[in-house]
């Protein structure tokens, strides 16, 4: 008997010393693709996923355009009711006026062609997933085309040394929103396929709301007074891939790009 | 003595992290061993990208002319780790170039010994600069 | 009841005692699993293979290994010029653009192989060395003149530095590993590449599916995460690791050993490359410092001016 209530006293006192400590039960494991639960009082994000809107061709409300003829519909672009608040984008006027040369060369100047990572924030809504992984101390972002990725800070880190294709990423909750600060982007990304385009000093802030298990409500504030004459915003829902067997899978096109790159140089060419 | 150190030992040093089957960034196949380049230049602009930096300066001829140069460099990301940052270089500061002229004929060189006049390394001079990388 | 009370203290420190060994700090996410998290390097001067100088030696003494830093440092030292020679040329720039790294590892073994135990790549299979040849036979076809971007290697090319299991090499060695529950994300300075690695039991790709950097899924073996990797591609030269096949199959081990250090180590197995299977030992050692972005394509103008240099040999060579 005593033996008995001893193997008890261990269990309970396992329990307790266990929530005493506050080491919480690992999370129960849904299927995967479930939504996990909160990670250290905040929304879990991580997970797998992608916008649905038509936002890569042109962030503006825009029709249906041709693609290269030879192609036939293949490679046509459809319309989209766009993601840009009001619909403007208050460029400068050297800027509009840019926009529209880089519009019309777009298939020869579109960064997405040579395969050269896509920037912040238009990596977020190309067609493909991109995939969220939670820390305790890091959020990455790792986005299917050309490998991108992102390393978002939720500790302190000192500016970054360089600017960089995916910019400088610092993070913090606001409630249940994550909140992104990202600096120190090149200029050589644009927003889009039809040229919208900004300077190295772009500041964009993303907010990452939970609506729901699969579905975050994504907002980008866009800041830069060398090429907009104020801030402006987009906004778009990202949804979970919700497969079972979702995976991000590697979408590394710098071999595509090699013979739109450097096709005369290759031996024979000229 | 210590060229046959160099000779004998370090060729299969620099090799050793080396895969067998893939050649490193053939730097060979862009600079040329048989025209090594000394340079004196002025820097325009900086390139701090990977998987080279680029440093362009302006070289003035004899004769007066300036010829714009393009000079390859390592990775810009090890420079940051030892404390050195973009303003450790700025336009006009002279430098020398001590290199090889590239294979296909255009004004670049690899920039294999740079230095500044006195004769100090480029980079190893300044705040920050010469600190060793993250020791363990 | 008294006993209740006398069995509960007994027990509490019993649990006590079992759960914290003496001695002994526990790095467990808040989720409870083993925690990798953090910013490492594998940067090593201790060479992959034992030299033919240490033969029948895995361990050197302290004052061995002291000496043989400083050798090798010196012998790194890229501000060392042997003007004219091709290796001047490879060497590319001054010492303050590499980071070979300062020290072998802490145990100051003599290779990074400890299986087999001579420190040494098993031998090849026929198939293996056939295989190796051509590939040497087709990069000394074309020398320092590629007719086309995919005669260079992946390394050249961008597409990732390099196969995995990743060596250290000249600089940028850094990794930041992040977990979630269900998941660990190997970040890789070179190329900005982000290994996920579900640990969730789930099946591997369909072998249709291949990817340059494999398709990896970890378990936890108590401490240990064990990471098996497969679904490589040999389609492109250098993107198979030392020659070995498409088939290959890479297990890596991390355990955390201390605040500073993860135990790495690796197993490659691949019977139509090697007669056996070989096993890697190199600590991953914390950094005081971030990962730095690397494009790597976006800048590649080496690629465009390499290519460019050989048509110019060429028309020269055409025209004398």
């Amino acid at each position: 008997m005593q033996m008995r209530v001893a193997g008890l006293s261990i269990a309970l006192s396992t329990a307790m010393l266990a929530t005493a400590l506050g080491a919480a039960a690992p999370p129960a494991q849904g299927p995967p693709g479930a939504a996990p639960p909160r990670l250290q009082g905040k929304p879990n994000l991580s997970g797998i996923w992608q916008a649905l809107t038509e936002a890569n061709w042109d962030i503006r409300a825009h029709q249906a355009r041709p693609g290269p003829p030879q192609f036939g519909a293949l490679f046509a672009e459809p319309a989209g009711v766009g993601i840009v608040d009001g619909n403007e984008i208050p460029y400068q006027p050297w800027a509009a006026a840019k926009q529209k040369e880089n519009f019309a060369r777009r298939w020869e100047l579109d960064p997405e062609a040579k395969c050269y990572m896509p920037g912040v924030p238009r990596a977020t809504y190309m067609p493909f997933p991109f995939q969220i992984i939670q820390g305790t101390n890091k959020i990455v972002i790792a986005y299917a085309f050309a490998s991108a990725g992102r390393l978002v800070h939720m500790d302190k880190v000192e500016d970054s040394p360089a600017d960089n294709w995916m910019g400088w990423s610092r993070g913090r909750w606001d409630g249940d929103t994550l909140v992104v600060d990202v600096t120190s982007l090149i200029d050589q990304t644009w927003f889009d396929r039809a040229g919208n385009f900004h300077s190295e000093a772009l500041h964009v802030i993303e907010r990452y709301t939970p609506a729901g298990p699969n579905l975050i409500q994504y907002e980008a504030t866009i800041e830069d007074p060398k090429v907009f004459t104020r801030p402006w915003t987009m906004a778009m829902p990202l949804h979970r891939r919700q497969e079972r067997n979702a995976q991000l899978l590697e979408f590394q096109c710098v071999p595509f790009s090699e013979e739109m790159l450097y096709g005369q140089l290759r031996k024979g060419a000229n | 003595m210590r060229l046959i150190f160099v000779s004998a030992i370090a060729l299969f040093a620099l090799c050793a992290a080396a895969a067998p089957g893939s050649a490193h960034h053939s730097f060979a196949g862009e600079f040329d061993v048989d025209k090594p380049i000394k340079l004196q230049g002025t820097i325009t602009r900086v390139e701090w990208i990977n998987p080279h930096a680029w440093i362009h300066i302006d070289v003035r001829k004899p004769d007066g002319t300036v010829e714009s140069w393009a000079i390859e460099g390592g990775t810009p990301n090890t420079l940051y780790r030892r404390g050195i940052t973009r303003d450790s270089i700025k336009s006009g500061m002279v430098i020398n170039v001590d290199g090889y002229l590239a294979r296909d004929g255009s004004k670049k060189a690899n920039g294999r010994d740079l230095t500044l006049p006195d004769g100090r390394k480029l980079f190893l001079s300044g705040t920050g600069a010469n600190e060793q990388p993250n020791q363990r | 009841m008294r006993h209740d009370i006398r069995s509960f203290a007994t027990a509490a420190a019993l649990v006590l005692l079992a759960s914290a060994p003496l001695g002994a700090q526990s790095f467990k996410t808040p989720w409870g699993d083993p925690d990798l998290q953090g910013t490492w390097t594998n940067q090593t001067l201790t060479p992959l293979e034992r030299p033919a100088e240490f033969a029948g030696k895995p361990v050197l003494t302290e004052e061995e290994a002291r000496a043989y830093e400083a050798r090798l440092r010196q012998q790194n030292n890229a501000d060392i010029r042997t003007p004219g020679t091709r290796r001047d040329v490879t060497v590319a720039y001054n010492d303050v653009w590499w980071d070979r790294g300062e020290r072998i590892v802490a145990d100051r073994r003599t290779s990074l192989i400890v299986d087999p135990a001579d420190g040494r790549i098993p031998p090849m299979t026929p198939a293996g060395q056939a295989r190796a040849a051509k590939a040497r036979a087709a990069n000394a076809a074309f020398g320092d003149n590629p007719a086309a971007p995919e005669d260079l290697d992946v390394y050249s090319r961008c597409i990732i530095r390099s196969a995995l299991p990743r060596l250290s090499t000249g600089y940028n060695n850094n990794y930041e590993i992040v977990q979630t529950p269900g998941y660990v994300a190997i970040l890789q300075e070179q190329i900005h590449d982000t290994r996920i690695i579900p640990v969730d039991g789930r099946p591997h790709l369909a072998g249709t599916v291949r990817q340059w950097l494999g398709d990896s899924r970890g378990r936890w073996e108590g401490d240990t995460l064990v990471v098996e990797t497969t679904n490589f591609t040999d389609e492109a030269r250098g993107s198979t690791f030392r020659d070995a096949t498409r088939n290959m199959v890479l297990v890596e081990r991390f355990r955390r050993v201390d605040a500073e250090t993860i135990d790495y180590q690796f197993t490659v197995t691949d019977p139509d490359t090697w007669t056996r299977p070989w096993t890697v030992k190199m600590p991953w050692n914390k950094v005081d410092g971030l990962l730095y972005e690397y494009a790597c394509h976006e800048g590649n103008y080496g690629l465009a001016n390499t290519l460019r240099s050989a048509r110019a040999a060429e028309k020269a060579a055409e025209q004398k």
